[in-house]
């Protein structure tokens, strides 16, 4: 069983620089075997500049050392209503230090650092509703 | 209008139906929705076990802004990562084979993409995509 990614990545910003494409398989840490466990695919609607938790580790990796995994988060800003908004994003955080912001169509790939108190956070920029989808993938 | 797009390919059979996902974004300037980003910055490094490396180091005109940032651990020893770090917090191992794609807009200026290897020398590439850097002055 197994879940892979590949990203594709073109821009015209530097001429002939074209396309670039790589595919990872997902996998314990430090071994070639693949991750078993995962969240499945989750939605969330927000509608409030209140920060919350996306994915509250606690909940998942009890007495576990959970530090040394191979885990990896999607997350995908979907907009609301089918519509887009690429002026208006949703902060992603890891216990309170701020990765980034998904603008309406976003997404991110990113390993975790699965332990309690770790938890994967989201704050909107404004009261509109947005709707993130994500998945953890985890051992 | 300068454009790059991210896209990607996400597939499982973990669960009792596949599971597959497949989406792309524009990646815009902070706050716009016609002005695509317009720099980008890329590298090759060997990273060798011992030392906490900046990446990339967030500067004040990063703050607040949309940049898009890829790594990839090339490392074909999959016993072989990196640890990120944003702002001195661990955010996860990056294992041979394995690449990350974020948006990073450096909430202030000690938000630095940080990298350390550990098992052995890891051979990382990166991109980054972003807006609003200016050269500083040449001193001599």
């Amino acid at each position: 069983m197994a879940t892979t990614a590949a990203i594709t990545i073109t821009s015209d910003i530097i001429p002939n620089f074209g396309s670039y494409t790589k595919e990872m398989t997902l996998t314990e840490a430090g071994t070639l075997t693949d991750l078993k466990e995962t969240t499945g695919y989750s939605r969330k609607k927000l509608a409030s500049t209140t920060k919350v938790d996306l994915f509250t580790m606690a909940n998942t990796f009890v007495d576990t050392a959970a530090t040394t995994t191979g885990a990896k988060v999607f997350i995908k800003n979907l907009g609301y209503n089918n519509e887009i908004d690429k002026s208006v994003g949703v902060k992603v955080l890891i216990n309170s230090v701020e990765i980034g912001v998904l603008y309406g169509g976003d997404w991110l790939m990113m390993p975790v650092v699965a332990s309690d108190g770790e938890d994967i956070e989201v704050k909107p920029g404004t009261d509109d509703a947005v709707v993130l989808e994500w998945a953890l993938f985890y051992q | 209008m300068a454009t790059t797009k991210a896209a990607i390919q996400l597939s499982s059979d973990l669960l009792s139906d596949s599971l597959s996902v497949s989406t792309d974004t524009k990646c815009m300037k902070a706050g716009t929705t016609a002005d695509g980003l317009d720099q980008m910055r890329m590298g090759y490094n060997e990273i060798p076990t011992g030392t906490s490396f900046d990446l990339l180091d967030a500067t004040t005109a990063a703050v607040d802004k949309a940049n898009k940032v890829y790594i990839c651990n090339n490392s074909t020893d999959e016993t072989y990562y990196v640890i990120i770090t944003i702002d001195a917090k661990p955010i996860g191992r990056l294992y041979g084979g394995d690449w990350m794609f974020i948006p990073w807009n450096c909430d202030d200026a000690t938000h630095d993409l940080e990298v350390q290897a550990y098992t052995g020398t890891n051979d990382i590439m990166w991109m980054c995509f972003h807006e609003g850097e200016t050269l500083g002055t040449s001193a001599d």
